[in-house]
């Protein structure tokens, strides 16, 4: 394990000095605010704009009408850049609530929101079709439709296992839309220096907005830099390019002036993304001693009318546990909303609901320990493909974890322990999440004195990636990290991947590792000048390495001093990129224009790669008013090598919560009948509060794992907030009695 | 805590505002409306610039801004003070939480006119001479962030706490500071941030 030292960028946050897009100082802007759509389907028919053209200190109104044109991007998933194809103020279409309809500038922010409010707008209006049942969806499979979703995965003969099975379970389950809901606002600021533009936003991917903003824009994309050296929090929203950024752009360009955008909080609900509600069906079959010999999985999530977006779990959950006999689907709906998109473990926590609640049931049906039934599942291969595990500690974490909660304590029978007004239960269910990476670029450069600069485009959006990569330099190159200073953020940079499928780590100090090996191999070598021609020759044809070469590659401690004289120079700076083993041919190409090439998981060559955890909750039910609180999370996690226990702890205590969160509290409610979001703000959208959590346990285990990346590491920022939902029904089941299978559990859920 | 009535020294009238803010909020402009201005003090006509006095982190600092302009929106967007957070702009998040005379208020629900002849404190006006004030260099002991977007509220309201005496136990810390979102949920390490700097800040 590296070392819990504090985090590189803690003085700045305590301080007030860290800047987030919207603190950037800004020359004389004007200040946008955004008119959004009051209905979900239909047309414009008319803007009444007088009034709020009169408010003092407008300066211009945009509506479709009069926006300054804009070419279209693709979706991400499809060679482009966009989280939505949805593009507003192209026309007088609506498509969703909440769409952007127009843009008021004015010369304060005070100003512009009056103005907005003034704005008038006739609609000719549809009905919409909201969500799942709801009159005028469509329903196909995501295979066929969306790119990234390749294969429903099957293996054996499920009807004919499941047919035969001594024991059988067949339960539907449902999770509802939420919103990542960072605390920092979308916020983007763009200010022009002739041709070459500036944009200030919070971004989880700084060369994929980049070159998105660039394309729609019909500009060379080296005109555009993006800025965000902090960000408040991404979850995945910030992950993929939203409308707004090209509009502001080109309206600051027309109006020759910086302009500030900070939508409301209600606004950041429609302008981005969000995880779609989906629905699953779990068919298990095992037999009497608790085997599994059949497992079904469909699942269907919602998206929008003209983007086929899905998350598609089941490569997960078919490939999670042993199973001859597997079957699967995914289906998607469309229906009048925004396109959804990633948030924090887009696949895994939707769909692990569904089959960890399912197992929990299952073992119920045996009566049989729900550890011990895991147990008797565990893979040490990929039952799909055959492929081995690179490595995977499951069953070490849910010892570890039962061992830290006190399981054995537990009595089976539901309402079985209680504590005055308070039936108590204990819940367990497993996580795992994929190990991606990506290629990454670095540059680094190192002084006589000690003193490193590492330059890389990665994202500061609360992991701790100013931490960790500080201290990967300085343990490569030997120096006091009190010496390395990080530049990220800034798609000036060298490019790193998008900050998601939480890759950032694995990729992005994989590649200032191997950056700082070039420091080492120039400085060995200045230092080792004996390396014989033989030796050079040999390493040229790729037999073997120069001792300097070797020495560089290994741990062997450098005199960097003795070696900047030798050299005689007194800066070293060496630029790399990076791809992890299978990356496609394209991958550097498609790195410097802003597109993921992320590899891993279940998509490698000869092996399949995740971390793995697991989880368990104590909650208390009032036998009375029914109110449900969780007062202990423990959950252990194996996930590699941990880079800083300190960042990877906290990351994991935050995931658990979103665990607990996605289980008893956030929802975005749908008014079905008008497709709108009715609880848009966060008195209404719940999400935990400080009282809401009284005890979290993280327990990381130790893991080595040397075929995944130089390094050694598994991503583990989606690893928490996995399973937590199902281990808290599972809980709920052992103190009710009652087995809930729609999120989030609401009080009226429980019948007592 | 009861408002201090007393401590305000400008001419600014809450009721005359309101009056013009609603009026505005509305009704459009209409020759009526036209008159009212023409009767009322210059705070009727929102949209024009008053002048103000902020005394922030122990500096007089004189504004000419909008009336609706919020505590908030005068330290971020025209005192370059971006320490404190819009993260909802509601009064629901709290990072936009600065000490008004010593109690913790939402700058985004304060308007600037109605701060003026009270001390602001923020962030930015916490550590001196370059030593961090305990509850700051509380929170970077425990790792009391992830973002950081929310810290500066956290940590002007996790003073405020301690302060008011609702620091004693763990229960009343995690309580008190639910005012607070932190979307990282790094909620445990500020109740152990809290539970720190406690004893400090309470000597004085």
């Amino acid at each position: 394990m590296g070392q819990p030292v504090p985090r590189y960028d803690a003085a700045a946050k305590v301080t007030g000095r860290a800047t987030y897009a919207s603190d950037m100082p800004l020359d004389n802007p004007a200040y946008a605010f955004l008119v959004t759509s009051a209905i979900a389907k239909g047309r414009i028919d008319r803007f009444e704009l007088d009034d709020a053209k009169r408010v003092r200190g407008v300066i211009e109104i945009v509506t479709h009408e009069n926006a300054p044109k804009l070419k279209d991007s693709k979706l991400f998933s499809n060679g482009g850049y966009a989280g939505t194809t949805i593009q507003p103020l192209k026309s007088a279409e609506i498509a969703h609530d909440g769409q952007i309809i127009a843009v008021v500038v004015a010369e304060s922010y005070e100003a512009a929101r009056e103005a907005a409010n003034r704005v008038k707008v006739s609609y000719s209006a549809a009905a919409p079709s909201a969500t799942f049942d709801s009159p005028g969806t469509t329903t196909a499979a995501a295979k066929g439709q969306n790119s990234q979703f390749k294969e429903d995965p099957k293996v054996g003969d499920f009807a004919k296992a499941f047919d035969a099975a001594e024991v059988k379970l067949t339960a539907s389950y449902a999770t509802p839309t939420q919103h990542h809901n960072p605390l920092e606002l979308f916020t983007t600021s763009c200010a022009w220096t002739g041709d070459n533009l500036v944009i200030y936003e919070g971004s989880q991917y700084v060369h994929g907005l980049k070159n998105g903003v660039a394309e729609q824009l019909g500009i060379d994309a080296d005109k555009v830099r993006v800025v965000n050296p902090y960000v408040g929090g991404g979850f995945g929203s910030r992950g993929s390019m939203t409308p707004r950024t090209a509009i502001i752009a080109a309206m600051a360009r027309r109006l020759n002036r910086p302009i500030k955008l900070v939508p409301t909080r209600d606004q950041g609900f429609t302008i981005t993304t969000h995880r779609a509600e989906t629905r699953h069906e779990i068919k298990l079959g095992a037999s009497r001693d608790g085997r599994l010999v059949a497992l079904r999985h469909e699942g269907a999530e919602v998206s929008s009318r003209p983007d086929a977006y899905c998350v598609g779990g089941t490569k997960t959950t078919t490939r999670l546990y042993v199973c001859p006999n597997v079957d699967s689907l995914v289906s998607i709906v469309r229906a009048d909303r925004n396109t959804p998109g990633f948030m924090r473990s887009p696949p895994e926590v939707p769909y692990l609901f569904a089959l960890e609640s399912a197992l929990d049931e299952l073992a119920v049906e045996l009566n049989m320990d729900p550890v011990e039934l895991r147990r008797i599942n565990d893979a040490t291969r990929d039952p799909i493909d055959g492929k081995p595990y690179t490595s995977r500690s499951l069953m070490a974490c849910f010892d570890e974890a039962a061992k830290a909660f006190g399981w054995s304590q537990r009595s089976p029978q539901p309402k079985s322990i209680s504590d005055g007004d308070w039936l108590i239960g204990y819940g367990c269910a497993a996580t795992c999440y994929p190990t991606l990476m990506g290629p990454s670029a670095a540059r680094v450069r190192l002084q006589r004195d000690g003193r490193t600069r590492v330059e890389i485009a990665g994202h500061e959006i609360g992991t701790g990636a100013y931490t960790v990569i500080a201290e990967t330099a300085a343990e490569r190159l030997g120096v006091p990290l009190e010496k390395v200073a990080v530049f990220m953020g800034d798609s000036d940079l060298p490019p790193a991947p998008v900050a998601g499928g939480s890759n950032s780590t694995a990729s992005t100090c994989s590649a200032v590792m191997m950056v700082c090996d070039q420091i080492r191999q120039r400085l060995f070598k200045a230092l080792m000048p004996s390396d014989t021609l033989a030796d050079k020759a040999k390493e040229t044809v790729g037999i073997s390495p120069a001792p300097s070469t070797q020495a560089a590659k290994g741990d062997r401690s450098l005199d960097i001093e003795k070696a900047f004289d030798a050299l005689g120079v007194g800066v070293v700076e060496e630029y790399g990129e990076w791809k992890p083993e299978g990356a496609p041919l394209d991958s550097f190409r498609a790195m410097h224009n802003g597109q993921v090439r992320l590899v891993g998981g279940h998509q490698m060559k000869d092996q399949i790669a995740y971390a793995f955890g697991a989880e368990f909750v104590e909650v208390r039910v009032n036998r009375f008013t029914r109110e449900i609180r969780c007062p202990r999370l423990v959950g252990a996690f194996a996930a590699g090598r941990i880079m800083n226990p300190r960042t990877a702890r906290s990351q994991l205590m935050g995931g658990l919560i979103w665990g607990m969160s996605s289980a008893l509290l956030e929802a975005t409610e749908i008014d079905e009948r008008n497709a709108r979001y009715v609880n848009d703000n966060l008195a209404d959208y719940l999400v935990p509060v400080n009282a809401d959590v009284p005890g979290v346990e993280v327990i990381l285990l130790s893991e080595e794992d040397d075929r995944i990346n130089p390094l050694g590491v598994k991503g583990l920022g989606e690893l928490g907030n996995v399973g937590t939902n199902a281990a808290i029904c599972n809980a709920i089941y052992h103190a009710t009695g009652q087995r809930i299978r729609k999120l989030p559990v609401r009080l009226e859920d429980i019948e007592l | 805590m009861p408002d201090k009535p007393g401590s305000r020294s400008s001419g600014f009238d809450r009721r005359a505002f309101m009056a013009g803010a609603a009026g505005s909020a509305l009704i459009p402009i209409t020759a009526r409306a036209a008159s009212e201005d023409a009767r009322a003090p210059a705070a009727q006509d929102p949209s024009l610039p008053v002048e103000v006095t902020l005394n922030v982190n122990g500096k007089d600092k004189r504004l000419s801004i909008d009336a609706r302009t919020t505590v908030l929106d005068a330290l971020r967007e025209h005192l370059k003070l971006t320490g404190s957070k819009k993260g909802c702009d509601h009064g629901q998040c709290g990072a936009c939480t600065v000490l008004l005379d010593d109690r913790r208020v939402l700058s985004c629900l304060t308007l600037a006119l109605a701060a003026e002849g009270q001390e602001i404190t923020t962030i930015e006006g916490l550590a001196t001479d370059d030593r961090l004030h305990p509850m700051q260099q509380a929170f970077i002991d425990n790792d009391a962030f992830q973002c950081g977007y929310c810290t500066p509220g956290q940590i002007m309201s996790a003073i405020a706490c301690v302060k008011e005496g609702h620091a004693g136990s763990e229960a009343d810390i995690r309580e008190y500071m639910s005012g607070n979102i932190c979307r990282c949920a790094a909620y445990p390490n500020i109740v152990a941030a809290v539970k720190q700097a406690a004893p400090e800040i309470m000597k004085g």
